[in-house]
């Protein structure tokens, strides 16, 4: 697997959206794929920076792994900040999304954002790490 | 990637007030920290019709949803906020979330 290692500061989420956009295009992902992917990684890397690190008053680093298969690329984010689950959060539901504006709470959407526009995402707590996992198939060239 | 915002308020006949602001580039948790601040500075002025210029803007994360529905709150209900040309996968983004009907999707405005 590949890797990469970014600081753990609000300023590399940037960074971060566009080393994910050079490794779709390295898989072959489709735009839209791309996207989903980039929105994605930026919903977690944000989470990671701001809650497990920034807000908690620890430091440390984010490490971007990947692997391209035939049949998917696969992206790994590991981060030594506190236990977070993003899974383990109520996502919002169809009745929270069909809500006005003026009626919406507003927590919930990246997460949202995340598990719909990915294949395959989990997340694993392993070796003091948080581990975030996003797996995107791959269309087979015709 | 960049990121870019302004704004301007103007007075438009049979409408009232009418906010426009210009974003472009790339809308993510740190710029929208920006974003919500030029909604506060406008809220100040009451604004009828919030115009979004979107055309140049590649990608908005949740962050930028979270302002929008800040404005709607901010502002008020009768608020009406309109999406000048967003890009498609922003498009795809307000749609999934139930945002699109909140909003009204323009190539132009006034159109």
């Amino acid at each position: 697997m590949e890797s990469k290692i970014f600081p753990g500061t609000v300023e590399s989420i940037d960074l971060i959206r566009q080393y994910i956009k050079e490794i779709s295009a390295h898989a072959g992902l489709d735009k839209k794929a791309t996207y989903n992917l980039m929105l994605a990684a930026d919903e977690i890397a944000t989470n990671i920076m701001l809650y497990g690190y920034e807000k908690a008053g620890l430091t440390g680093d984010l490490k971007v792994l990947h692997t391209i298969t035939e049949e998917e690329l696969v992206v790994i984010f590991e981060d030594q900040a506190l236990p977070f689950d993003p899974l383990a959060r109520e996502l919002p539901d169809e009745e929270d999304l069909s809500k006005p504006l003026e009626e919406r709470s507003i927590g919930g959407l990246g997460i949202f954002l995340t598990v719909s526009g990915i294949d395959d995402f989990s997340y694993e707590y392993v070796n003091n790490q948080n581990r975030n996992i996003f797996k995107m198939k791959l269309q087979k060239p015709d | 990637m960049s990121f870019s915002i302004n704004s301007n308020v103007s007075d438009v006949a049979e409408v009232g007030k009418v906010a426009t602001i210009h974003l472009t580039g790339e809308l993510d948790s740190l710029s929208a920290r920006l974003f919500q601040k030029e909604i506060e500075k406008i809220a100040l002025e009451s604004p009828k019709d919030l115009v979004l210029d979107m055309e140049n803007l590649s990608f908005m994360a949740s962050a930028g949803l979270r302002v929008l529905i800040f404005s709607k709150q901010k502002i008020g209900p009768s608020l009406n906020i309109y999406i000048v040309k967003p890009q498609e996968p922003i498009v795809d983004t307000l749609e999934k979330t139930g945002l699109l009907h909140s909003v009204t999707i323009v190539d132009s405005y006034p159109s």
